[in-house]
């Protein structure tokens, strides 16, 4: 088979949402010697393209969307440990530390958006839910993020969000980083009034938010 | 007089069914609670709790034991003795939605971050509502001091209706902050003990299958002391429950019946509510569908359940996705309200709030009350009896008469069917000459002619002094006087 052959079945294997397509393709990819690279930029890039396209005009629903980002994933559990063997890792889109605020347990939507924002090339640092505002500051410090995101489903917890903004002005540090927050009780007018660089409304609309705000 | 039959979307067999089922999943599956003292409580009572994960499985007897504990009622107390309501029996009872972070300015129409004095505002618009019988704190106070979140919307809230008012705490301060209020209200800890009127709400079950720390925490301390406190289930299919209606049934089923045995566990006898806010999510993007007919059709099939549990049931029901007073808006609210009615369910949750609980809006809220009232006359049903039937009338009016001019339709003609004051019955020319308003229009009219009127709910200048004495820097819990000029 030649590569082009190979490329064009990783992108369809994706397209179809088919994990076990895209595991054997990878595998037949890269007995073939096809560099762990370029079997994500030529083969299943192009494919999350495609996939992103159609769910933005509604032809895919997002539990679809979601089982190609999967089997994307589950492709880059093989393909990343080659690649920084190899010592060609490229850079990462960037750093993001993510979390549900303070007295908040929902972690659903901020799954979601961690896999999305994995699948889309950032580096994401995922302190779960119910995170006190000192963890997000001192995650963020820690990894030198450049994104921070906060998850609130309950409008009795929004104001952890701005907790975490006062904090970092309080430090010195807010302009350090692109803070931006989303979740069921969010809107961009909240966004505005606590001063975060950015809201979306959905986990899709986040990865294009936070990938405008770094580039 | 023989009241409506139930809608039932279930079999007997049915109900049966999914009551066992509810059991396997917390026999095998279980509850990850994330509260250690609740840890305790379950592992004290004969749950396993595997002390690695948290999670708490629940034998099937254990579950049939402490459920039939659960009274078949449920009361609200408000400041007036004259507003309490307890259900079933005065139901159903409808409540506003609650905790919005936002509210439509009814001056300039913007949405804005809500403060304690809209809250003061909607808390006298709901006590002169009659479609209202308890008063969930709308909003969210934004301008709240530093350590008075909860303070700050229970003090104009309480201030301003004699209704009960409900809502939740944040954590453990703001709650002791909150029945400090009530105390200083009703005078002294033990006539508060006697007429408790902060109905509390909690959702400590996070789904799927999850018990918080916070909520869990504060459930446990009021049942304790006999306060009353409710909890809510909230099941989402296709996101935190199963992408099938009997799945996000079974889930929401099961927290229900391990949050009531949790609360019967710690004080035997105290009051529950099958409550919840069930949704379907809508797949396309994951949205969140408060407002979608599958919420009616879930919730209705709680309030059946409820039966077999023989408690009270009710929820969020009649929310809306819609952002203004539109045909959306009135549909969602009105088709899932009627659904549960029907249905039996004794609480509805449904007023006043637009963007799916983001928004509390001043002419929704007068459009509910309405809609409220229709809900409640169709629980009243078709009144049947013998004198309901009217044959001596029929018969003295004869074949071609009319009723119009009769005794008989006079005494019956206030009390028979709703007669609205938002919906329009006018001829489309009357209509035209009366300047076109629309609903929203005139929905807005109405709250601000009953907000220009002064609030008799407001208590006395001693209590207030009183409490303002205890709780230093506190909002000053007063409604926006409406007629004040354009900004």
């Amino acid at each position: 088979m030649g590569h082009e052959e190979l490329f064009e079945q990783l992108k369809q294997a994706i397209i179809d949402q088919d994990q076990d397509a895209v595991m054997s393709s990878v595998n037949a990819a890269l007995d073939a010697g096809v560099e762990p690279k370029t079997i994500i930029d030529q083969g299943l890039l192009p494919g999350l393209n495609v996939i992103g396209e159609q769910f933005e005009c509604e032809d895919i629903f997002l539990p679809e969307l979601m089982q190609s980002a999967l089997a994307f994933q589950a492709a880059m559990a093989v393909l990343e440990p080659k690649i920084k063997e190899s010592g060609n890792a490229g850079p990462k889109k960037g750093k993001i530390v993510l979390g549900t605020v303070k007295g908040d347990l929902h972690s659903i939507g901020k799954n979601i958006l961690k896999l999305l924002f994995e699948t889309s090339g950032f580096e994401v640092w995922d302190l779960g839910i119910d995170v006190d505002l000192f963890k997000f500051v001192d995650k963020a410090n820690e990894v030198d993020a450049d994104v921070i995101a906060m998850s609130a489903l309950l409008t009795t917890t929004l104001v952890g969000q701005r907790d975490v903004i006062e904090a970092l002005k309080g430090q010195g540090t807010r302009d350090k980083y692109k803070i931006i927050i989303g979740g069921g009780a969010t809107t961009q007018a909240w966004a505005d009034t606590i001063g975060a660089d950015g809201w979306a409304g959905t986990a899709y609309e986040a990865v294009n938010l936070a990938t405008k705000l770094v580039s | 007089m023989t009241r409506m039959g139930y809608a039932e979307l279930l079999t007997p067999q049915e109900v049966r069914r999914t009551h066992e089922a509810s059991l396997e999943v917390l026999e095998a599956v279980g509850i990850a609670a994330h509260n250690p003292k609740a840890r305790e409580v379950f592992a004290k009572h004969g749950c396993k709790v595997d002390s690695e994960t948290g999670v708490v499985r629940f034998p099937a007897e254990i579950i049939e034991t402490y459920r039939v504990m659960a009274p078949p009622s449920f009361t609200f107390r408000g400041r007036d003795p004259r507003f309490d309501r307890t259900i079933p029996d005065d139901g159903p009872i409808v409540v506003t939605g609650s905790s919005a972070p936002n509210v439509v300015d009814p001056i300039t129409g913007v949405e804005r971050r809500a403060t304690s004095a809209d809250i003061a505002t909607i808390a006298h618009l709901i006590n002169e509502l009659p479609g209202f019988d308890v008063f969930s704190i709308s909003t969210l106070a934004d301008d709240a001091p530093e350590g008075q979140f909860s303070l700050s919307r229970f003090y104009p809230a309480l201030k301003n209706c004699l209704k009960p008012v409900r809502s939740n705490t944040p954590n453990m301060d703001d709650l002791r902050q909150v029945i400090a209020l009530g105390e200083l209200i009703v005078g002294g800890a033990d006539a508060y003990r006697e007429r408790p009127i902060i109905n509390h709400h909690y959702c400590p079950m996070v789904s799927p299958l999850s018990m918080d720390v916070d909520s869990t925490e504060a459930v446990m301390w009021l049942t304790e002391r006999g306060l009353p406190v409710y909890t809510t289930v909230v099941p989402n299919a296709g996101l935190t429950a199963p992408m099938t209606m009997m799945g996000a049934l079974i889930v929401g089923n099961a927290e229900f019946l391990a949050i009531t045995a949790f609360q019967q566990m710690i004080k035997e006898g105290t009051p529950v509510i099958y409550a919840s806010l069930p949704t379907v999510a809508d797949m396309r993007t994951g949205a969140y569908a408060p407002g979608a007919i599958e919420t009616g059709m879930l919730l209705a099939a709680q309030a059946q359940l409820s039966r077999f549990y023989n408690v009270p049931a009710g929820g969020y029901i009649g929310l809306t996705n819609a952002h203004s007073n539109d045909a959306q808006s009135g549909f969602e609210t009105g088709m899932n309200t009627v659904l549960g009615v029907s249905a039996g369910a004794t609480l509805l949750n449904m007023g006043g709030l637009f963007s799916s609980l983001m928004a509390f809006d001043f002419a929704k809220c007068v459009i509910d009350n309405e809609i409220a009232l229709m809900d409640k006359r169709v629980w009243r049903g078709l009144e049947f009896s013998e004198d309901n039937l009217a044959l001596a009338e029929i018969a003295a009016v004869g074949p071609g008469g009319s009723y119009m001019g009769r005794q008989h339709t006079k005494q019956r003609m206030k009390t028979t069917a709703v007669l609205p004051r938002m919906a329009n019955r006018e001829m489309r020319g009357q209509w035209e000459e009366a300047g076109r308003l629309d609903i929203n229009a005139r929905a807005l009219a109405e709250a601000r002619r009953i907000l220009a009127e002064p609030n008799l709910a407001v208590w006395d200048a001693a209590t207030d002094a009183a409490i303002r004495d205890h709780f230093a820097g506190i909002v000053a819990g007063d409604a926006i006087p409406l007629e004040a000029p354009q900004v």
